[in-house]
C-alpha cells in the first residue's frame, strides 16, 4: 500500500508539473471541452495524435468516396485537412454534417456522398484484427507442434480465456451444437474484448472509441442477429408467429405475434446498445475528468493542480474500473448471443 | 447528435473485417485450438482413469500374490506331513514284510526238518531192519525158510516194538 501510495503522489505531483506548462497554452486559446471530448469519441478522416508541445501530427488515411455525379475517388485525407478542399470535397464544419465528407451538388446544397473511407475506427478495426490473428496463430502452432502439452506463459493466459470462454459458457449452454457456433462466439468476444482493451490504450494504435460506435456495435448485433434466425428451429418460428396463447391473443388482431416479433429485434438491439452505452460512458468520463483540470486551469494555478490531483485519481480509478468493464462487456456480448441462439435452437 | 447515427461507410468496413475474421479463425484457428483443448482434457482425464485402474489392479496383484503365498505355505506344510506320514507308514510295512518272510522262511525250514525228520527215520528203520535181519539170519539162518516170511515177522515185530514205545 506505501508504494502504491508513493507512485500516485509521484504521478500527482509530474501531472501538476505538466499542467502548469500546458496552463500557459491553454490560456491563449479558450477551452472548450465538450468540443474536444466529442471530437475524441467520434470518428475522423485522418489519425491525429497529440505531441508534447501542443502539436498534432495526423497520420493520413484514404478517403474512398462515390459522388452522385462524377463515380469514385480515392485519394489522401490528408488533402482535406484544417478545412481544405479536394475534387469538390470538403469535411463540413458545421450543420446537419458536421465532421463528415460532403460535396457541392448543382443547387449549392451540401450532400453526403457514398462515403466508404477507412476512418480512424476502421484502421483501429483493422488493428484490432491484426492483433487479434497475431495472438491466435502462435497459439495453434503450439498446439500443432506439442499436441497434448498445454501452452506455457501468455498462450497459457490466452488459453485459460478461452476455455472459459467456451468449456464453461459455451458448451453448457448449447450441448452438441458449441462446435458449431463456438467459432462465431469466440470470435466474436476476442474481437470486442480486444477492440475494448485497445480503446483504453492512450496514444496511437490504440485509443479510438471503437465499441462505443454505434456503427460497429451495430455491425455486431447484426451479426448476431443473422445467426439467431437463420438457424432458428421449427420451433422458435411457431413461438414467434403462433405462441401458445389464447386465440383471441392471436386472431383476428395478431397482439402477441407482433409483440414476439418486436422481440425478436429487441434482442440484437438491446445489444448494440449496452455495448455501446458501457464503452461511450468509460470513454466518456475519462475524457471529461481530463477536462477538468483545463476547465479548473482558466480559474487559476492553485484551482488547477488541486483539480489535477483529484481528476487524476479518479481517472485512474475509472481506468481500472474499465479494464473490468471491458471484460464484462465483451462476456456479456458473447453470453447473451449464446443464450439467443440456445434458445433459437431449441427443439 | 452524431454519435447516436450509424455511418454507413464504418458499418461496412466494420461488417467486413469482422465476418473476414470470423472466416479465417474458424477455418484456420478454432477448429484446431478447440480440437486440441479437448483432447487434451480427454487425455488428462483418461491418464487419471488409467492411473487410478492400476493402482487398484496393482492392490489386487498383492492381495492376490498375498494368499498364493500363503496358500504355497499351506500346501508346502500339507506335503511334509503327507511325506513324513508315508515314510512312517513304508517304514512299517517294510517291517512287516521283513517279519512275514522271516516267519515263512522258518515254516519252511521247519517243514524241511520234519520231512529230513520222517525221512531219516523211515531210511534208520529200513536199515535197522536190514541189519537185524542180517543179524537174525546169521544167527538162525537155519530156522528159517525164505526170506519173505522172514522180512514179515521182522515187520511184525519191529511194528510191536514201535507200538510198545
Amino acid at each position: 500500500m506505501r508504494i502504491s501510495f508513493r507512485y500516485i503522489s509521484l504521478l500527482a505531483g509530474m501531472l501538476l508539473l505538466a499542467a502548469g506548462t500546458l496552463r500557459a497554452e491553454e490560456e491563449k486559446a479558450t477551452f472548450n471541452p465538450k468540443e474536444l471530448v466529442f471530437a475524441h469519441l467520434g470518428d475522423e478522416y485522418g489519425w491525429s495524435i497529440a505531441l508534447p508541445g501542443g502539436k498534432h501530427v495526423a497520420i493520413p488515411l484514404p478517403v474512398i468516396v462515390r459522388s452522385r455525379e462524377s463515380g469514385w475517388y480515392l485519394f489522401s485525407s490528408s488533402r482535406l485537412e484544417h478545412g481544405a478542399g479536394y475534387a469538390g470535397f470538403r469535411i463540413a464544419p458545421e450543420g446537419p454534417h458536421a465532421g463528415k465528407i460532403v460535396e457541392m451538388n448543382a443547387d449549392g446544397q451540401e450532400r453526403r456522398p457514398l462515403d466508404l473511407s477507412v476512418t480512424k475506427n476502421v484502421l483501429a478495426v483493422v488493428i484490432t484484427a491484426l492483433v487479434l490473428l497475431s495472438v491466435l496463430f502462435p497459439l495453434v502452432r503450439w498446439y500443432k507442434h506439442n499436441p497434448l502439452r498445454a501452452p506455457k506463459g501468455l498462450l497459457g493466459f490466452l488459453e485459460k480465456i478461452i476455455e472459459m470462454v467456451y468449456a464453461e459458457v459455451i458448451v453448457p449452454v448449447l450441448g452438441k451444437e458449441a462446435r458449431k457456433f463456438g467459432p462465431y462466439l469466440l470470435t466474436l468476444f476476442f474481437f470486442i474484448f480486444f477492440s475494448n482493451l485497445l480503446g483504453l490504450m492512450v496514444v496511437f494504435p490504440g485509443g479510438a472509441n471503437v465499441t462505443g460506435n454505434l456503427s460497429v456495435t451495430l455491425a455486431l448485433a447484426l451479426c448476431t442477429f443473422v445467426v439467431v434466425n437463420v438457424s432458428g428451429s421449427k420451433k422458435y418460428w411457431r413461438e414467434t408467429f403462433w405462441p401458445e396463447v389464447p386465440a383471441w391473443l392471436k386472431f383476428p388482431i395478431p397482439l402477441m405475434p407482433l409483440i414476439e416479433l418486436f422481440g425478436v429485434l429487441t434482442k440484437p438491439l438491446s445489444l448494440m446498445i449496452r455495448l455501446f452505452a458501457n464503452m461511450l460512458a468509460g470513454h466518456l468520463i475519462m475524457l471529461v475528468l481530463v477536462s477538468l483540470i483545463f476547465v479548473f486551469g482558466m480559474m487559476g494555478a492553485v484551482a488547477q493542480g488541486g483539480s489535477a490531483l483529484l481528476s487524476v485519481l479518479f481517472a485512474l480509478f475509472m481506468g481500472l474500473l474499465d479494464v473490468l468493464i471491458c471484460f464484462i462487456q465483451a462476456y456479456v456480448f458473447m453470453i447473451l448471443s449464446t443464450i439467443f441462439i440456445a434458445l433459437a435452437r431449441e427443439k | 447528435m452524431a454519435l447516436l447515427e450509424p455511418e454507413f461507410g464504418l458499418l461496412f468496413w466494420m461488417l467486413l473485417v469482422f465476418l473476414l475474421m470470423v472466416g479465417v479463425l474458424a477455418k484456420y484457428a478454432w477448429p484446431v485450438i478447440l480440437k486440441s483443448m479437448e483432447a487434451r482434457a480427454a487425455f488428462i482425464e483418461q491418464g487419471v482413469a488409467y492411473t487410478q485402474e492400476a493402482i487398484e489392479r496393482k492392490e489386487r496383484a498383492e492381495e492376490e500374490a498375498k494368499s498364493l503365498v500363503a496358500e504355497a505355505k499351506k500346501r508346502q506344510f500339507e506335503l511334509l506331513e503327507e511325506a513324513r506320514k508315508a515314510k512312517q507308514e513304508m517304514v512299517a510295512e517294510a517291517r512287516q514284510a521283513a517279519l512275514d518272510e522271516a516267519q515263512k522262511v522258518l515254516e519252511t525250514a521247519k517243514l524241511s526238518v520234519e520231512q529230513m525228520k520222517r525221512e531219516a527215520e523211515s531210511q534208520l528203520r529200513r536199515e535197522v531192519g536190514k541189519l537185524s535181519l542180517e543179524i537174525a539170519e546169521k544167527v538162525i539162518r537155519k530156522d528159517l525158510d525164505s526170506d519173505a516170511a522172514q522180512q514179515e515177522m521182522v515187520e511184525k515185530f519191529l511194528n510191536e516194538m514201535e507200538q510198545a514205545n
